[in-house]
């Protein structure tokens, strides 16, 4: 297998919507910490636009916020080369294409898509204004410390540059 | 006397959270309530006491989907509280800009949202499957609408790149060769768009709406001209007081607008293109009778069709201002505060954004008043309901609650901008 090596890490959703901020808050964490060749993006709403965007990478990171069930601040994660996303994982979007449609379209159109990880985080609280819940900040550190992980697993088997972090 | 409700939890393909209450009785639709029950935003409180400087980052948040619409009606106002006008390339600029958020919106709407009611299915995912080409060429317009906004605000979502009296950076020719060679083939795209809805039934559904647009002595509207309606309103849109009301209503956390003396009116692609049929180049006016448009077209499921072609338009005034463009010597004109009001009114995708500003002699707002395209039509969308709704009465609940969804879809609408989950319950008594 070709280890991948352009890599693309989203922060989804919408800051002003208490819980819906942490893909934004990983994001921007993440920027800090990885080298400047990972492209790190944050999206509010439309997801369309990233179908285009995915053709230039080999893996791409996703983090979003998810419906709770059961335990705000458990981390989910789903490797979509394994399957599709479970049903009981509803990554929350209020506009009409979220991430997970967006690669059903790509899907529906037979694009090339890469590797794409997502890790869900679920929320509590996703009201306009709300401050994030504090299991939900929690762990943005986890999230961002596991994608630092991977990425510099698949960075090492492709026998690539020393990550900074 | 049996009592029914049909129930839609979730409305998808619209932009915001609303809901839909019909009231039936004796066979005939009693009330129509589209129901906003999204949160209220607070813009125009947010901008109290803010400069001037920050007004078009922050009405920008207003909308993902059209931004420049609410930073082109804030900058317009702000400059016509100041006393300043941008003109030239300045403008020209301005209108480019406009044209990549007509582009996207409508390319959005056309393809993803409102083209899976006509063909049966429930979201454009599963047309897809059935319609890549035009999916695949969907997304193409988009892109490259969201180029051209990229290119000239910074970036495609909330732009950063708009200032009052013009731009913070204005671009190089050579920056907008690659978005002219993008745009030249989606004006093909759009073409084929075109042709593409023009073939899909409609309903045989008219109403005699109260267009209202603006209106440019020699231009299709974007940013500038008066507020006209095809019953006689023909307004400066400093007097748009004069003409409309914003009221209060229960059921709504938007404010519905209403023309004073008549009522529910229609803003959006219908009424531009009643209301300026004759501004529009021949070669467009020749492609709206091709797909069966006359100039004036009354019914609300047409729209798609007008949307095409606004597209068509839109990538064609792209080029041709892209084609005349030489780089301004200074990227905005200055601006002096003074103790003001100033107005601005543009044509959004949806229809007019009007907005008000009062400012203190240092550029600070002392009160903000915006009304979005949605909010004016929220009177007429539920008009087109309950008329809609009669007509399919006799059928089953699932078909009522297709052609009510339809029918909301016809508008567009951004429930966000308004004021997002739309339940539609039917009560039949």
């Amino acid at each position: 297998m070709t280890a991948p090596h352009k890599i693309l890490v989203i922060g989804a959703g919408n800051p002003d919507r208490g819980d819906d901020g942490i893909g934004a808050m990983v994001a921007r964490r993440l920027a800090q910490l990885l080298p400047a060749d990972i492209a790190v993006l944050t999206r509010s709403g439309d997801m369309l636009s990233l179908i285009d965007d995915w053709a230039a990478f080999d893996a791409v990171f996703s983090v979003d916020a998810a419906a709770t069930i059961g335990a705000p601040g458990r981390v989910h994660r789903i490797d979509l080369t394994a399957g599709a996303l479970p049903r009981e994982i509803a990554l929350t979007s209020s506009h009409a294409f979220g991430l997970a449609e967006a690669i059903e379209l790509a899907q529906a159109l037979r694009l090339a898509l890469p590797r794409i990880i997502v890790y869900a985080v679920e929320g509590h609280c996703f009201d306009a204004g709300a401050a994030m819940t504090p299991e939900v900040a929690a762990a943005a550190g986890v999230v961002a410390d596991r994608i630092i992980a991977e990425i510099a697993t698949l960075r090492q088997e492709a026998g690539e540059v020393a990550m900074h972090a | 006397m049996a009592t029914k409700t049909i129930r839609v939890d979730y409305l998808a393909r619209v932009e915001g959270e609303g809901a839909l209450d019909l009231e039936v009785s004796d066979g005939r639709v009693t009330s129509a309530q589209l129901r906003i029950f999204e949160p209220p935003r607070f813009f125009e409180a947010f901008l109290r006491g803010r400069s001037y400087l920050e007004t078009p980052d922050i009405v920008a948040r207003i909308c993902g989907i059209c931004p420049i619409a609410y930073q082109m009606s804030a900058v317009h106002a702000i400059e016509n509280a100041f006393g300043a006008s941008v003109g030239g390339q300045l403008r020209a600029l301005r209108r480019l800009i406009y044209c990549g958020e007509w582009i996207e919106s409508h390319a959005l709407h056309v393809v993803m949202l409102h083209a899976p009611d006509f063909l049966g299915y429930p979201d454009g995912i599963r047309m897809a499957r059935d319609h890549g080409d035009a999916v695949r060429n969907g997304l193409a317009l988009k892109k490259a609408g969201n180029e051209l906004i990229r290119v000239l605000g910074g970036r495609e979502i909330h732009p950063v790149n708009v200032k009052p009296g013009g731009f913070h950076r204005v671009p190089h020719p050579r920056e907008l060769l690659p978005v002219a060679e993008a745009l030249k083939r989606a004006s093909e795209l759009a073409r084929d768009l075109i042709r593409w809805v023009a073939t899909f039934p409609f309903p045989d559904f008219t109403a005699d709406y109260e267009f209202v647009a603006l209106r440019h002595p020699d231009e299709y509207p974007f940013n500038e001209g008066r507020l006209v309606s095809s019953r006689g309103i023909d307004i400066d849109i400093a007097d748009y007081d004069s003409e409309f009301e914003e009221r209060h209503v229960a059921h709504s956390t938007a404010l519905h607008s209403v023309v004073k003396r008549r009522g529910a009116y229609l803003v959006g692609p219908l009424a531009r293109y009643a209301l300026n049929f004759d501004r529009l180049p021949a070669a467009i006016q020749a492609l709206a009778r091709e797909a069966g448009l006359a100039p004036v077209c009354r019914n609300p499921f047409q729209s798609i069709i007008v949307r095409a072609l606004e597209i068509v338009y839109a990538c064609e005034e792209a080029l041709r201002l892209i084609a005349g463009y030489e780089p301004p010597d200074a990227a905005s004109v200055p601006l002096t505060p003074r103790t003001s009001t100033g107005f601005g009114c543009t044509e959004a995708p949806r229809g007019i954004c009007w907005h008000r500003y009062d400012f203190e002699a240092d550029g600070a707002i002392r009160t903000a008043r915006i009304v979005p395209p949605t909010s004016q039509n929220q009177p007429s969308i539920e008009a087109d309901l309950a008329a809609v709704a009669t007509a399919v009465l006799d059928q089953p609940d699932e078909a009522i609650r297709d052609r009510c969804e339809q029918s909301i879809r016809n508008y567009d609408p951004c429930i966000s901008c308004s004021a997002h989950f739309l339940k539609l319950s039917v009560h039949r008594t």
